[in-house]
């Protein structure tokens, strides 16, 4: 039997990054009410996965998990996680009408309490995504130890049905027959905040197709250096050697015609020269190299960081690479063609990391019919005034979903994204008294019962 | 979320206080220095603590969520947080408190992450943090609820300078239906966009923008907008400021002098002049002062171009050296009946533009301005600005060669990298210098065809010495701050090491001051470009409807207090209290006889405590920080130091 | 029969009918799950004193970074512990063992 459910707000934003919630928070306290629909276990995006964040090298995981929370305790916003949308699209009596497949976890999120049991007494091994894939998880685990919601989720395609997370769970959360549960959101407004993602490591042959093993991209190094790691220290992931040389391949991927990324991904520099710094903080003796064609340290304070950086005796070697190799022992070499002084020059590291281009996160084509630009990003009607405006009435976009953007530049654009929305359900709303008759029953039931169970 | 009930103080000064200690790891943060299971021992061994717990994220929803269990449990009913600094995270655990059915106020938060594991390693790290976190339960012991402070605002908002950004935000607050008044001080609107021309990366034309976003702003009934104006006098806390304004046509203001002086003697309202702005109407000829009443304000008061040393570049000493404004300005005006472009009748045959001017500047590479401070940051517009100043003349006039000299190219933004492209697909040749050795610009001498030489080693052709003849020589000069030192000083504004505006949290509260009630919006607070601009004044514009839309604010209740049985009138606080209308004497009858009383006024006391020290008779105390308080956490901090 | 005990049933045959329509990746799961005894066990036997990822792959054939990937998996999950340095590497331990 499929189960449906029905949702009444003011406004629904997809994605549960740093930008979606900002938006939700922003329109929460003009009143309006919100769902968040995420398509991960947890709300958080990419934020909540790096290590500190430039350039107050504040760390990640603490400046992010309060707004998290922030957001899941806000009497106005439901979370919606685990969900995939199945349409956007304006319904004949013209509000919008989100289709949301809640997708079963096979946990009633109502029961878990998030101890994690299961997940100790569950007997297969999975590559673990939220580290890089350098540690494992279990076949039902909880994605991390700040995830909101604190749920367990199975993962069937590695389940063996052996039965023993039910038996152990000391709630009796676990239920091997969930159904996917569908969700109508009719909203006034949507705001899409669905981010990026990273192209492809096995996209690039000249770098290795992702197959030489000390070849990582830089998400991969994020959790390396994040304090809950998958080693708790970094270490090449070959064989656990602490690295004397690292290096750092700059525009692999963006600025690239060949890779279908003209556009440069905005954010590469400064994380390249955080994490060296952050490296030549943990690993003092190591040498690192950044190997740059231009370095884009536009935002406040970012060029001070990127002056600090080479005061640290950090490389910075212009020079676009031309290829990568496997060599003895583990060591990457590294083909460029040297800029200053001239000559193809070769160098070997024992870990290389590449600033691999930035996509959209969510084609919506057949989804939504908002349309997207030629670089695959939102398209903005209005860049230089209203940047947030879609080709969609009553649909702003906020965050990566609209182009890359820092963390900063996302949140700035975020609250934009909530005034332009909040200024549409101004114009076009209902009175005030209709709307909290309408929607007197969203809080409380449906998203509580929705959200975190 | 859910229903909140609060404590009364009379239910509360009966119960047995039995204090919480929550220790945080902060996911080795702080557990990689600090011994955070020894600190917990010692924890629980302190006066007062009935529970002390510890874990990985107490931030976190599972961490929250133990600290509700002991709370509703009855294990513990006041509760200290050690995790990082208060100003991330005392609000989170307030907020918890206030989940689980207790006054927020009960909590007490010790910073062992900030003030102990990023300085401290090891033992001491160790031994400071039992200290800290003695303190806080010692105080924790004694909190007592409080009530916030709440207070009505006034559904009014200011907005301080008219670029694209105060409009912008002007805009959208008055599409939340709340009345704004839009300050500009030039008797234009529009700021610095009016001096553009095609603009970067869309090529829009900028009066073409301008007129579209002014009309829209004069068309608003919602919006007062005042020009020729100026912020004279502030006063008041959020939700209610006084603003002196000062309306004056000409006192030092060129634009308002050419204002006068134009052809039409009163230029239409809403009408585009090139360089200036719209137009709004003429300005008053006699100056006269008012006062706006207004609950939230945002700061737009925009950025200038930094204006080159002479000699910089050859700034100054060449005529044929100029900024890029005002090439801009030149190149706008051309009428394009030549097939060269000229330039005081001269033709531009070789054109060439330097980045990075008074922007990125090294110290020890670089030379500061008379009494100015180094410009260290990226200006972040120039490098498209220019591009598109490049693929202008390029397109409109093929014969001029254009010749860029930059250190990093950053065109980051959307639409960016394409002008890059299409200005190497123009043939534009660039050449890559090391801040240490710029381009030189020497006169190339009588009788050649270019009077100026640059000479520069070009890091793109293996450091090899290039020399280029130039006609003209643009200057993509960066942002500087616009002067506005009589705010500052009058609003108690940050201001950063850079000269811009400071906001609370450069990542997490772009557009918000400390100063609560006051905002940031667009180049006052960092460079940027229009869209980021506009961006910044919508998010700004969010923050104050926010702000404003429930008609009343609350705030932190840690002010002064006056004990009437105690205070005897010498007044010596009201002598000592900072903050004007904080604090008076006021006269009070006692058993039928009048006598004069200290009395604060919440919304005004800064709740510094200067008014404590010098009270003769310890009348007066800071809710929240008592003097008993102060005096059990140095009192735990001493038995801590002497076990 | 009692209601519990019916539930009971059904859930059974519910289980069996799961277990039916996942065959393909039951069978799979249950393939690397073997595998995945084997090399731990082959790796925990290493870990019964302080010893270097290198050289538990020497000693149990097993492809260095896949030794990597389960010490960080079974430290993880409380198994092992990092012990000290050595040269360039970090020599780890199984918890049972120290
Ligand atoms: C390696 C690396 C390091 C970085 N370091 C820094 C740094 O130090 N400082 C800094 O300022 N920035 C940094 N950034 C940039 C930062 O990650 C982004 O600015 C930020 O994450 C953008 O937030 P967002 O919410 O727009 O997008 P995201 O973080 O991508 O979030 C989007 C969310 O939407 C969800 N979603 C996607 N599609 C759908 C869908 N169809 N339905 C529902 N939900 C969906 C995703 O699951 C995700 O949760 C770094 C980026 C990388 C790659
Ligand atoms: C040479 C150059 C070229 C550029 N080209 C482009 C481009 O192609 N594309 C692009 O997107 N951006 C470009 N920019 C950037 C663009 O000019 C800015 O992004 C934009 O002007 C910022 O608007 P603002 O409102 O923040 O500030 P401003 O435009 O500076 O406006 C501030 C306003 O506040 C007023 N004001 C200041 N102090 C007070 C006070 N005390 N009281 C009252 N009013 C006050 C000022 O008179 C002014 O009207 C360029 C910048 C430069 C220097
Ligand atoms: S940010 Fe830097 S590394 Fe990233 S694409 Fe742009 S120029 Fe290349
Ligand atoms: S934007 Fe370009 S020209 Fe301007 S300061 Fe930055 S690097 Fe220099």
């Amino acid at each position: 039997m499929r189960l449906e459910a029905k949702i009444e707000v003011d406004a629904v934003v997809i994605g549960g990054g740093i930008a979606g919630l900002q938006t939700a928070l922003d329109l929460a306290e003009q009143d309006y009410l919100v769902v968040v629909v995420e398509k991960d276990a947890s709300v958080g995006g990419k934020m909540i996965r790096l290590s500190k964040v430039f350039p107050t090298l504040d760390c990640a995981s603490c400046i992010t998990t309060p707004k998290m929370a922030a957001a899941a305790h806000h009497e106005n916003i439901s979370i919606l996680t685990y969900g995939d949308l199945k349409s956007l699209d304006r319904s004949s009596d013209g509000r919008l009408e989100a289709v949301v497949e809640k997708k079963p976890r096979f946990v009633d999120e109502a029961k878990c309490i998030g101890c994690r049991q299961c997940e100790y007494d569950c007997p297969i091994l999975v590559a673990d995504e939220n580290q890089g894939g350098f540690s494992a998880r279990k076949a039902i685990h909880i994605p991390f130890s700040n995830a909101i919601p604190q749920v367990a989720t199975l993962d069937v395609d590695h389940c063996i049905l052996c039965g023993r997370c039910e038996k152990v769970c000391p709630t009796q959360a676990v239920d091997y027959f969930q159904q996917p549960q569908t969700i109508r959101i009719h909203a006034a407004a949507a705001v899409i905040a669905t981010g990026f993602q990273m192209t492809s490591l096995h996209d690039k042959p000249q770098y290795g197709s992702g197959e030489i093993t000390n070849v990582i991209d830089a998400l991969q190094m994020e959790r390396l250096l994040a304090p809950h790691g998958p080693y708790n220290r970094v270490l090449r992931p070959s064989d656990g050697m602490e690295p004397d040389s690292i290096a750092f391949v700059q525009c692999a991927g963006s600025r690239d015609r060949s890779m279908g990324v003209p556009y440069c991904s905005r954010v590469c520099c400064m994380y390249a020269i955080k994490q060296a710094m952050l490296l030549s903080g943990a690993l003092p003796l190591a040498d690192i190299t950044i190997y740059y064609m231009d370095i884009r340290a536009f935002g406040k304070n970012y060029e001070q960081f990127f002056q600090n950086a080479q005061a640290m005796g950090i490389q910075f070697v212009k020079a676009k690479v031309a290829s990568l190799a496997a060599a003895e022992n583990g060591a990457v070499e590294v083909c460029y063609e040297d800029q200053v002084n001239g000559g193809v020059t070769r160098t070997s590291h024992d870990l290389v990391v590449l600033s691999l281009g930035k996509i959209a996160a969510w084609n919506p084509f057949g989804t939504c019919p908002v349309e997207v630009a030629e670089d695959g990003f939102i398209r903005s009607v209005s860049p230089r005034l209203a940047a947030t405006l879609t080709s969609m009435e009553g649909v702003f976009a906020a965050g990566a979903a609209a182009g890359p953007k820092d963390i900063v530049d996302a949140i700035a654009e975020a609250g934009a994204a909530a005034m332009k929305a909040a200024s549409y359900l101004s114009a076009c709303h209902r009175p005030k008294q209709a709307r909290s008759g309408v929607s007197i029953n969203v809080k409380p039931q449906p998203s509580r019962a929705v959200a975190m169970g | 979320m859910r229903e909140v009930q609060i404590d009364s103080a009379q239910q509360a000064q009966a119960e047995e206080k039995r204090v919480g200690v929550y220790i945080c790891h902060c996911g080795g943060n702080i557990s990689d220095h600090v011994d955070v299971e020894a600190l917990c021992a010692r924890a629980g061994q302190a006066p007062g603590v009935a529970v002390a717990r510890t874990h990985m994220f107490m931030c976190s929803d599972p961490g929250q969520e133990m600290i509700i269990k002991d709370l509703q449990e009855g294990k513990v009913n006041r509760v200290v947080v050690a995790s990082c600094a208060p100003s991330l995270h005392e609000s989170t655990f307030r907020g918890t408190l206030q989940r689980a059915g207790f006054n927020p106020y009960l909590y007490e938060h010790a910073n062992i992450r900030e003030q102990v594991s990023w300085v401290h390693h090891g033992r001491p790290a160790t031994e400071k943090a039992t200290a800290l976190v003695a303190a806080a339960a010692a105080k924790a012991a004694r909190l007592e609820p409080l009530e916030p402070i709440r207070m009505d605002v006034i559904r009014h908002a200011t907005v301080i300078g008219a670029g694209v950004a105060g409009l912008q935000a002007a805009l959208d607050l008055a599409s939340r239906g709340i009345p704004v008044a839009l300050i500009e001080k030039s008797p234009f609107l529009g700021g610095h966009v009016a001096k553009l021309d095609n603009i970067a990366p869309s090529n829009e034309k900028a009066s073409e923008l301008l007129t579209r976003l002014t009309r829209q702003v004069l068309d608003q009934p919602a919006i007062t907008v005042h020009t020729c104006t100026r912020v004279v006098g502030f006063a008041g806390c959020v939700g209610n400021f006084t603003l002196r304004i000062k309306v004056d046509g000409e006192q030092g203001q060129d634009e308002g002098k050419k204002l006068h002086s134009m052809p039409t003697k009163t230029p239409r309202r809403g009408v585009f002049l090139p360089q200036y702005g719209v137009v709004t109407g003429s300005c008053p000829e006699n100056p006269a002062e008012d006062s706006i009443e207004t609950g939230a304000v945002i700061l737009a008061t925009g950025f200038k171009p930094y204006q080159p040393m002479f000699g910089e570049y050859g700034y100054g000493r060449h005529p044929q050296v100029v900024t890029l404004p005002e090439a801009i300005q030149a190149l706008a005006g051309e009428n394009g009946s030549h097939p060269v472009w000229h330039w005081h009748g001269r033709p531009i045959r070789n054109l060439a533009i330097i980045h990075c001017v008074g922007s990125r500047q090294i110290p020890g590479v670089h030379e500061a301005a008379e009494g100015a401070a180094l410009n260290e940051y990226c200006s972040r517009t120039c490098c498209s600005a220019s591009l598109g100043f490049a693929n202008q003349v390029r397109e409109n006039y093929p014969v001029t060669r254009v010749f860029e000299f930059y250190r990093d190219i950053r065109t980051y933004g959307r639409g960016q990298e394409e002008l890059y492209q299409r200005a190497s697909k123009n043939r534009v040749l660039f050449f890559r210098f090391e801040a240490q050795e710029p381009p030189r610009i020497e006169s190339n001498g009588t009788g050649s065809e270019s009077p100026l030489q640059i000479t520069v080693k070009d890091t793109l052709t293996f450091g090899e010495e290039v020399q280029v003849a130039a006609d003209l020589v643009v200057l993509a000069v960066g942002m500087k701050p616009n002067g506005i030192d009589d705010l500052v000083e009058m609003m108690k504004l940050p201001v950063g090491s850079d000269g811009f505006l400071l906001e609370v949290h450069p990542k997490l509260r772009p557009v918000e001051l400390p100063n609560s009630g006051l905002l940031l919006a667009g180049t006052c607070q960092a460079p940027m470009d229009i869209g980021e601009a506009t961006n910044a004044a919508s998010a700004a514009a969010v923050k104050a409807s926010g702000l404003l839309a429930r008609g009343f604010v609350e705030l932190d209740p840690f002010v002064a207090e006056v004990n009437l049985e105690q205070c005897t009138g010498t007044g010596a606080c009201v002598v000592a209290c900072p903050r004007d209308g904080a604090l008076q004497l006021a006269e009070v009858a006692v058993n039928g006889k009048p006598f004069k009383k200290a009395q604060v006024s919440p919304a005004f006391c800064l709740g510094c405590g200067a008014c404590v020290a010098v009270c003769p008779t310890n009348a007066i105390n800071i809710k929240g920080w008592t003097l008993k308080q102060y005096e059990a956490m140095v009192d735990a901090i001493v038995a801590d130091l002497a076990a | 029969m009692s209601s519990a005990s019916l539930k009971k049933l059904e859930i059974k045959t519910g289980l069996k009918q799961l277990r039916e329509l996942r065959k393909e990746t039951i069978t799979a799961a249950t393939t690397r799950m073997k595998e995945q005894k084997q090399i731990i066990k082959a790796i925990k036997n290493q870990l019964q004193q302080p010893t270097t990822v290198p050289a538990i792959a020497e000693a149990a054939g097993i492809p260095p970074h896949m030794v990597l990937w389960y010490v960080a998996a079974l430290k993880k999950y409380g198994e092992v512990k990092e012990v000290d340095k050595d040269g360039c590497y970090f020599r780890y331990c199984s918890i049972e063992a120290s």
